[in-house]
């Protein structure tokens, strides 16, 4: 999707470049390089989680950078009614800011959106990834985790910036604690010569009725971690041009570049990541022989890229609590 | 330019600022909920004297505390716990606990998160002339603000902010008083912390904090004696509970609270009102939507430690299980006359008891109809316990023989005087003293290991039968307030005070504006004897087109009483007079009710008129609503205007006005009857008084009524029905209206079945002009009192008439089912109701005379005010009928007196069967008004489906069978309880069968 208009010597030089021996970049990156990522969470304080993602942020200029705000609301839904999952269910949208795309006519914008939406929603939903612990009550009730995400500026590698924006606030996000109650009406006592009772058909498929509802434990934090939460997918973005490939492309780079793989990883811990989705964009061709060895490699990116994140993450979780105690307790 | 700073915080500092919490909406949503809160140095500690807070006020607490308690010489103050509060607010709320109390934020939030009407005492409390209290915000203090911790509970963080307030008012103190050299240190005050949570005092002593329990704390103070009995058991650690866990619970747990939702939801459960059965303690009702008939509850398991008037939830059995209501009475005296308070003795005494009451329930068992069976079930939660303090007796026979004269604590039974209740245990150190006084007990706790509740005493409010005692604690058993208007409400009356009169015409003084000079007419009162409230006056004059004027003139209270001043809240909150045999409770101020708004004779007044033009055939040809100004010519008694109409001699105007009034009421009355309004009776009697000195009763009498009675009743109905037209008319969302619903014809079911097998009569109860048909037709030639007596039944079988808000009903529930109209309000008694001051306010809207008060224009604040006036208005009734039977009880202890001393032998009455059970009659005295029980402790034959008794005579003979509806000749006689002092009256038949022995 690229908007930036690049005119054919300008395609070609930065091709040229990237295919040169040393492999230049316009801002002299090696290829497998990112642009800094800053990360931050919590910042919607009334979501139950939420982060804000900024790749190629330039300090100099004091901005610029693709720039992602991810927020979690959870919601109680009713799961008896409906074909809902019986464990709660993920949401995923996209909304793009129209700031971050200044030439996109409306018609166009909406359709942007609605492809990210789609990617996402159809990756995030999945039920081998969907947290186990959104079940509120057994049959009845369970949350429905919607997953908002604003692109609030493009410069490049969106989709790495939504995954990695999303997992931060997947991170961030907190289950309030419930308590389910039941009741159930008294059976009826054993040993009862009820002889003249009708006879209970094979086919009877009506249930034993209990009445059931839920209670908010009385606690005043926000809650528990999302199970699983280790396991949130992440996006790399392979970059191709002819054999090689390059990782963050700023959007002059994603113009210049013909095809781009798109890798989605799901790492539970310490095992290897098990792909999760994959797609391509752009009209270059690629053989399968070449996808299975970008695959290889996209694992490996996704790793080191997983690693960084999961350390600014822990990072986020101590700034916001403890640290934050620390401070009061040294201002008394 | 304007500068704009952006003052904002760090995003870090969240953890401290704001406060998250979840929250659940009634739909089942969970919310974020975020709360900022900001720290500050300058909260001020509210010690007289402290050189560091800079104080605004002078309610402060004294500089040395309070010097009274021995463990503190040096002075202190208490700082009590959230569960002081929640347990003990007895003890804190009494005159004698003078310590100065400081009262923390964190305290006073959780107590109204835990309980409401306990945070409004407390609030109460505060305000206390005779407290000293301070609030200290803790919270926003940043020295004892506390952040919670991790995996912390909010119970704990309470704590640990509640001890940290401890500390830093300890250190405080110290603090800003230092030792001045060359100078003795000063003398420092102690903060005590008070509680009565064992892990809290721990903690508190380890971080060397002072602490004590509630009950050590009061044992150190004054005078302990009495403080201590006011502690409630919940702090009672002396409790003997291995007793009690020794045997086992008695009662099954409650549910939790959430599964009772989730239960009444899903329609598996109910809830309802739990009513007590006056006749058979071991048995209840709970009146549920989900059903047409009660749900029964039968024996103690089922009722599960509900006490009357709690809402609690029920699960119905299945329907095989389902039974009848009991028709034996059982009295709780009677079979747990055994019984003993001290738990440790009880536990012998347990299973005996408890095997006596299986027996009596058994029995009834067997006897049950499976045509009657209702749905049954238990008492699985509840909701909401409606616990005050009720009034008791001591009963003496719980008293250890040992005992009866040590002042030593001892458990004692306390009897109420309600029968719907069960007997109380309390522990007081009082008990001698108090044997014979009528004592206030509120219950604490109901445990299911202890067969009763447990609570404590309150205060005595004096010997049992005298008439303060006796009067103060009808008035408290009802909850009628009776405290003396205070300086507030009285600043509200016109400064003139009983100089105020109407001031002279002219068209500029606010009191003429838009008001009709009605002072020419002949307008009169015409009431019961010694009225002195006089809300309404009457008049009625012949128009030259042949058409008469008819005018009904009520006091314009609204005139004295403006919307939302501290008047008018009081009123509003009492909601009407209540009248007991020799005291009037009034709604209203004396100088209004009585003299400045009663429409006395020969002085002007204020009013407000409706004036109606009838048809010779007392049509309404044209109505009209004025405010006016009157002068009555004479105020009547019913009599002396009665004998005014028949005296063929006088023609002056005044009784030619009253006679054109009588016609036109008896037309109105004839028109209503036909279309179909129920004439009810209910038994009214009056008392006799000595003097108004004494006020000894002399003797009761059925009132009469005379023609005049229903003159004024005609035109009061003909005045509310107008008047509720017209603001319906004007404000169709907020109107104050008064309607009576029709009975359901379940209610009625037993009384048709009775009429029908006893006196082949069948009620038609389709509508309320069949019913008043048929009920006219139920007569007995020889025995005219029949048809009053099927009247009065027929009354108890309906609804009681409620005031509503036109918006929140539907339109076709708008009806007043026994007066047959189909819209009606009251308007004719502001002096005394305070709906009725509500209703003028909006009709004075109506005609444009005033803008109606905002607050009339919320349906949600007219239907509020409207609940606590309908329940007002009901407990005022009963108040005024206990006074009555009061009387009647005091006046037969007379008579019963007399007549031993002229060797007479006994009272006694003829009275009428109205209900049979099992092992004894409900009878009906009408001559006195009364009701009561004849019990049999020989063996009879009861037929239930016959409603027939047939007690065998004295010496074994045939005897006579008793049905419902026969005349018996019942004796009377006064007994007084030997234990529990309470007057009993009691009854014992006559004829046909003298029941003496039986």
């Amino acid at each position: 999707m690229a908007f930036k208009s690049l005119s054919k010597s300008e395609k070609a030089y930065i091709q040229a470049s990237l295919q040169s021996n040393s492999s230049l970049r316009g801002d002299g990156r090696s290829l497998q390089e990112y642009r800094t990522i800053s990360l931050e969470t919590g910042v919607a304080p009334l979501a139950n989680g939420s982060a804000r993602l900024n790749i190629g942020k330039n300090d100099a200029e004091a901005g610029g950078g693709t720039e992602i705000l991810a927020a979690v609301k959870l919601e109680v839904e009713d799961i008896e009614h409906g074909e809902r999952v019986d464990q709660g269910r993920v949401t995923c949208s996209v909304s793009c800011s129209p700031a971050a795309y200044p030439l996109a006519s409306s018609g166009g914008l909406d359709d942007l959106q609605h492809d990210y939406s789609t990617f996402l929603d159809d990756i995030l939903s999945h039920p081998s990834i969907t947290p186990a612990n959104l079940g509120i009550v057994r049959g009845k009730k369970a949350w429905l985790l919607a997953l908002d995400l604003v692109v609030l500026s493009d410069s490049g590698n969106v989709y790495d910036a939504m995954f990695m924006a999303a997992r931060a606030a997947i991170w961030d996000t907190k289950v309030p604690r419930t308590r389910s109650v039941e009741y159930r009406a008294q059976k009826k006592q054993e040993g009862d010569m009820d002889v003249d009772e009708e006879k209970q058909s094979g086919l009877d498929t009506r249930q034993v009725k209990a009445a059931t509802d839920f209670e908010l434990e009385d606690y005043w934090d926000e809650g528990i971690p999302l199970v699983g939460r280790e396991a949130w997918p992440i996006c790399v973005t392979l970059n191709l041009l002819s054999s090689l490939h390059f990782l963050d492309a700023t959007s002059q780079e994603e113009a210049a570049t013909p095809l781009r793989l798109l890798l989605v990883y799901s790492v539970a811990s310490k095992s290897t990541p098990a792909l999760q989705g994959m797609q391509l964009l752009g009209s270059g061709e690629v053989d399968v022989a070449q996808i299975k060895k970008l695959i290889q490699d996209g694992e490996k990116h996704a790793s080191q890229l997983l690693a960084a994140i999961n350390l600014k993450l822990r990072d986020e979780e101590v700034r916001l609590t403890d640290k934050a105690r620390l401070k009061f307790a040294s201002v008394r | 330019m304007v500068e704009i700073t952006i003052r904002k915080r760090q995003r870090e500092d969240a953890v401290i600022t704001q406060r998250k919490f979840f929250k659940k909406t009634a739909r089942g949503k969970v919310i974020k909920v975020i709360r900022e809160r900001y720290l500050r140095d300058d909260v001020v500690c509210g010690i007289e004297g402290c050189r560091e807070c800079s104080h605004t006020t002078d309610t402060l607490l004294p500089r040395n505390g309070s010097p009274d308690h021995k463990s503190f010489p040096n002075g202190h103050y208490v700082l009590p716990d959230t569960n002081v509060f929640l347990a003990q607010m007895d003890l804190m709320e009494s005159s004698l606990f003078t310590s100065p109390i400081i009262l923390l934020q964190t305290v006073l939030e959780e107590v109204r998160h835990r309980s409401l009407p306990l945070y409004n005492r407390l609030k109460a409390l505060v305000n206390m002339d005779d407290k000293r209290t301070w609030i200290f915000y803790n919270e926003f203090r940043s020295e004892t603000a506390v952040v919670r911790e991790e995996g912390e509970t909010p119970n704990d963080r309470n704590d640990r902010g509640i001890r940290k307030g401890t500390a830093w008012y300890n250190s405080h103190i110290s603090l800003t008083r230092p030792t001045i050299r060359g100078q003795p240190p000063p003398t420092l005050p102690t903060v005590v912390l008070l509680t009565d949570d064992v892990a809290n005092r721990q903690k508190a002593e380890k971080e060397g904090i002072p602490s004590l329990s509630v009950r050590k704390y009061v044992e150190g103070m004054p005078n302990n004696s009495q403080l201590l009995d006011l502690l409630s058991a919940e702090s009672d650690t002396i409790e003997p509970t291995v007793a009690a866990g020794g045997r086992g619970p008695l009662y099954p747990e409650y549910l939790s609270s959430g599964t009772l939702t989730a239960g009444i939801k899903a329609g598996e459960l109910h809830q309802g009102h739990f009513n007590a059965n006056t006749f058979n303690y071991l048995e209840g009702s709970v009146a549920v939507p989900a059903f047409t008939k009660k749900v029964l509850l039968v024996g103690r398991e089922n009722m599960n430690r509900a006490v009357d008037g709690d809402i609690v939830v029920v699960e119905v059995f299945p329907e095989k299980d389902w039974k009848a209501p009991a028709d034996e009475v059982v009295d709780q005296e009677v079979t747990l006359r055994n019984d003993d308070a001290e738990d440790s003795e009880e536990e012998a005494d347990n299973d005996e008891v408890i095997a006596e009451e299986r027996k009596a329930l058994r029995s009834e068992e067997a006897a049950r109809r499976a045509a009657e069976r209702q749905p049954t079930g238990r008492v699985v939660g509840i909701i909401k316990r409606n616990w005050r303090a009720y009034v008791c007796h001591i009963d003496s026979s719980s008293l250890t023989s040992s005992n009866t004269t040590s002042i030593s604590q001892q458990t004692v039974f306390a009897t109420p005087v309600s029968r719907l209740l069960p007997r109380i245990r309390m522990r007081t150190r009082q008990a001698p003293t108090l044997i014979g006084q009528k004592i206030l007990v509120t219950i604490d706790k109901w445990d299911v290991h202890s067969r009763y509740p447990e609570g404590h005493f309150v205060r005595a409010l004096g010997k049992a039968e005298s008439k303060e005692a006796e009067q103060e604690s009808l008035l408290l058993e009802f909850d009628v307030p009776y405290r003396p208007f205070g300086k507030a409400i009285l600043d509200c009356l016109p400064p003139e005070g009983d100089q105020w009169v109407v001031p002279p015409k002219s068209e500029l003084g606010p009191a003429w504006r838009d008001r009709e000079d009605l002072r020419h007419l002949n307008i009169c009162s015409i009431d019961p004897p010694n009225c002195q409230d006089i809300d309404d006056a009457l008049h009625a004059t012949r128009l030259p087109n042949g058409n008469i004027e008819a005018g009904v003139h009520i006091a314009d209270v609204s005139h004295f009483v403006l919307p939302d001043n501290p008047m008018d809240s009081e009123a509003a909150s009492r909601g009407t007079t209540v009248y007991l045999v020799d005291k009037r409770i009034d709604m209203l101020p004396a100088l209004l009710g009585t003299n400045l708004c009663s429409l006395r004779p020969f002085v002007e007044r204020l009013a407000f008129s409706v004036i109606w033009e009838l048809s010779p055939e007392a049509e309404i040809v044209n109505v009209r609503f004025t405010k006016s100004v009157i002068a009555s010519k004479f105020a009547f008694e019913y009599t002396e205007a009665q004998r005014r109409i028949d005296d063929a001699k006088q023609t002056d105007d005044l009784t030619e006005s009253i006679r054109l009034l009588n016609t036109m009421a008896k037309k109105l009355r004839a028109g209503r009857m036909a279309a179909g309004a129920l004439n009810l009776a209910s038994p009214e009697v009056k008392i006799h008084l000595d003097s108004s000195e004494s006020s000894d009763p002399i003797d009761v009498e059925q009132k009469a009524l005379v023609e005049t009675n229903s003159l004024v009743e005609e035109f009061m109905l003909l005045a509310n029905i107008s008047v509720a037209q017209k603001i319906q008319d004007a404000f169709p969302q907020t109107a104050v209206l008064r309607r009576h619903l029709p009975p359901p014809p379940t209610n009625f079911e037993k009384l048709q079945d009775i009429l029908k097998k006893r006196r082949g009569l069948s009620l038609d109860v389709s509508s309320s002009g069949a019913l008043a048909a048929s009920l006219d037709k139920c007569l007995d030639p020889g025995e005219p009192a029949f048809n009053t007596l099927v009247r009065i039944m027929a009354t108890r079988c309906m609804l009681s008439a409620e005031y509503f808000c036109s918006g929140s009903v539907s339109k076709d529930t708008f009806g007043h089912y026994g007066l047959a109209s189909p819209i009606y309000t009251h308007f004719t008694s502001p002096i005394r109701r305070y709906a009725d001051v509500l209703a003028h306010r909006q009709l004075a809207a109506a005609i444009a005379h005033v803008p109606l008060h905002a607050s009339l224009h919320s349906k949600a604040h007219v239907e509020r005010v409207l609940g606590g006036v309908n329940r007002r208005h009901r407990m005022a009734q009963m108040a005024g009928r206990a006074s009555v039977e009061f009387y009647v009880g005091l006046a037969l202890q007379g008579r019963v007196a007399r007549a031993a001393q002229t060797h007479a032998g006994r009272v006694t009455q003829e009275a009428f069967v109205i209900r049979t059970f099992r092992n004894g009659l409900n009878v009906f005295v009408s001559k006195l008004g009364i009701e009561g029980l004849v019990m049999f402790k020989r063996e009879t034959q009861f037929d239930a489906d016959d409603y027939t008794l047939t007690i065998p005579s004295a010496d074994g003979g045939a005897g006579a069978t008793i049905a419902v509806f026969d005349k018996v000749v019942v004796s009377i006689d006064v007994e007084k309880d030997r234990n529990t002092q309470r007057g009993k009256v009691k009854m014992a038949l006559v004829s046909p069968v003298d029941s003496v022995g039986l």
